[in-house]
């Protein structure tokens, strides 16, 4: 019985982690949706490369993953400006979308150039490899040190959002721009910023979760479905409460799901998609409303 | 009074879906009436192409024709303004119909095509209004989304699709029962599919329900206004669209007398939507031509030029392109049509 729980323990904390890394990439896609009114089809690219530079960096030291997020970082603001402009002179919505998914198919392609088509796995560093054992049952270090930082991300999101000047302008630009242009914000500052800070946590959350979700060909686009799934059950607004939930559901189903009965995941994913649009039932219109 | 609302709602389609740039009247007839020998050199190239050139390309040829209803379907929708990423997912439906079809021992084709489009008509009545409660961003968002559940649903639902192996299934047949396994032969069979499919969406893009959807698309608080529901009239369009993309699946499983997730995959709704978004960049009208250009276009760069591995960086390099090319195609065109008037 004790062993029983310990494995739905074990399991839950996949799934926690696993969900905390759909927050993080979620959270980079609701931004840059909300800002931008953009669907960025490279995002899942964005994590791809994320990971990619995670396992070049891959030293075995924590130096190592520093040096993979501060690289990460300086290319999500190099790419995030240069979408940013690549998207300015476009006005429809599909042509902006499919500009968005020549990027992404270009890193998905460079990203198998290099690894040949086949999966890689990213070393942990070593100071946070190894295992905890629960009643006979291990759970990798990294992915507890990883459900600490994507929290730790998600207060701090929180707070910027609800309590900095920063965060009124964003939820400002992001509710009602006209408004918000009136009160002297810079539309074109905010949108540069979101869509920087948007990539930014994507290839953030790949670096960092490259050892619970590596890189790999078909990577992208699974992370950008789930992403979306987060960002569409999240609603409406800039509640990053509510997006939490979503991404902690989607990823306790997703992972649980795969565990406990792998042929059910998908199925279970997509009741609950289902479920929730139903029973929310102004949900799908005002989830990207904002 | 049906006429008066039908001009109404088409003052609305046009107020919204005419740039200031288009040709007025004679000069766009002029542009219409130099596309007909394109067109007929068109299909005929088309039907000759088996004696033209080897089977690799005629195999090509015949992947192309899915693509082109893919792009079709996605084209369908744009016309009523509504950008979709996931037509693979009635691709799907109508392709697993024909396996479980063929599975039963109906390898008869056009049978096979009408069950494929009576399913994914069903499969998209029984969505539309989820997925028509958004526009624009929000419906490409719900879309792309309906893509990656069908893809993980044909991963998963092993005991209909075979999971990630795929199914294969016995060759189709034609009235007379005999099995349809030449390339050419395919082929033909497929552009026969695709020039009848080609044919009714050109009539119902000609009807008064396509001047409706326009209407949707230019201006939609003004069309319910008028006493249009959006939901019936997109729900056409939408159901519409799934029965086109329900055929290629069909096809598909003709074609290859394989399907496997591959088919579905985010790489092919990424194809279709692209043809489609190509299709209408140019003259920032969504039109079936530009649709069936673009789709030449991804398969002979993607595909043919890109066969040793480079085909998916060309593609791409293709949807960086072509968005920034409209200001010298309106230009083109413009120059174009004063000079066949001079």
């Amino acid at each position: 019985m004790g062993s029983t729980s310990a494995t739905v323990a074990v399991t839950g904390l996949g799934g926690l982690a696993y969900g905390l890394l759909l927050f993080v990439v979620a959270a980079g896609l609701k931004l840059i949706l909300g800002v931008m009114k953009v669907m960025n089809l490279a995002h899942g690219a964005s994590y791809l490369a994320g990971t990619w530079l995670a396992y070049l960096f891959a030293d075995g030291t924590l130096t190592g993953l520093a040096l993979a997020l501060a690289a990460g970082l300086a290319a999500a603001t190099v790419g995030g400006a240069g979408l940013a402009a690549l998207l300015r002179p476009l006005a429809g919505h599909t042509e902006q979308a499919v500009v968005t998914l020549g990027l992404g198919g270009i890193i998905a392609w460079l990203f198998s150039r290099i690894s040949g088509g086949s999966s890689l796995t990213v070393p942990r560093p070593g100071l946070l490899d190894g295992h905890l054992s629960f009643a006979g049952h291990g759970y990798p270090i990294y992915h507890l040190a990883f459900i600490a930082v994507a929290a730790l991300i998600a207060v701090a999101m929180h707070q910027v959002l609800h309590r900095s000047m920063a965060g009124i302008a964003l939820r400002a630009a992001i509710d009602d721009p006209p408004i918000a242009a009136t009160l002297g914000l810079s539309a074109t500052r905010i949108r540069i910023a979101a869509i920087t800070v948007g990539t930014a946590l994507a290839v953030g959350a790949g670096v960092l979760g490259a050892p619970v979700l590596g890189p790999a060909p078909g990577v992208d686009a699974t992370v950008l479905t789930l992403s979306l799934i987060v960002v569409i059950l999240g609603g409406a607004g800039t509640n990053i409460r509510a997006l939490l939930i979503a991404a902690l559901v989607v990823g306790m189903v997703n992972y649980v799901g795969a565990v406990v009965a792998p042929g059910l995941a998908s199925f279970s994913l997509f009741l609950v998609v289902i479920a929730v649009l139903v029973v929310r039932r102004q949900g799908l219109r005002t989830a990207v409303a904002a | 009074m049906t006429t008066t609302t039908a001009a109404t709602a088409s003052d609305a389609a046009r107020e919204d879906h005419t740039p200031a740039s288009a040709p007025s009247g004679r000069r766009r007839l002029a542009w219409r009436v130099g596309r007909w020998p394109a067109a007929t050199g068109v299909v005929l190239g088309a039907a000759a192409l088996p004696a033209l050139a080897g089977p690799y390309v005629v195999g090509l040829a015949s992947s192309a024709v899915v693509l082109a209803l893919l792009a079709m379907s996605t084209q369908l929708l744009a016309v009523a303004g509504l950008p979709s990423f996931g037509q693979t997912a009635f691709l799907g439906v109508g392709a697993y119909t024909a396996v479980v079809l063929a599975a039963s021992g109906i390898t008869d084709g056009p049978v096979q095509l009408a069950a494929s489009a009576a399913t994914s008509a069903v499969a998209a009545v029984v969505t539309a209004p989820f997925v028509l409660r958004t526009r624009g961003v929000s419906f490409l968002m719900v879309t792309v989304m309906i893509q990656g559940l069908g893809y993980a649903i044909a991963v998963h639902w092993t005991g209909v699709t075979g999971g990630s192996d795929g199914r294969h299934t016995p060759p189709v047949t034609l009235g007379n029962g005999h099995p349809l396994t030449s390339t050419p032969g395919v082929y033909w069979y497929a552009i026969t599919v695709l020039a009848v499919a080609a044919a009714a969406t050109a009539v119902l893009l000609r009807s008064r329900l396509a001047l409706i959807w326009r209407g949707h698309a230019g201006h939609e608080p003004r069309m319910t206004a008028l006493g249009y529901r959006p939901t019936v009239n997109l729900g056409a369009a939408y159901v519409a669209a799934a029965v086109l993309a329900g055929i290629g699946g069909a096809l598909t499983v003709a074609i290859n007398t394989f399907v496997s997730p591959a088919d579905l995959s985010f790489d092919v709704a990424a194809a279709a939507f692209a043809a489609a978004a190509l299709g209408a960049a140019l003259f920032g009208i969504p039109t079936m031509t530009g649709a069936m250009a673009a789709t030449v276009a991804i398969v002979v760069v993607r595909d043919y030029f890109g066969s040793n591995g480079t085909g998916p960086l060309y593609f791409a390099l293709l949807c960086l392109t072509v968005p920034y090319l409209r200001p010298a195609a309106t230009g083109l065109r413009t120059w174009y049509t004063r000079r066949r008037q001079a």
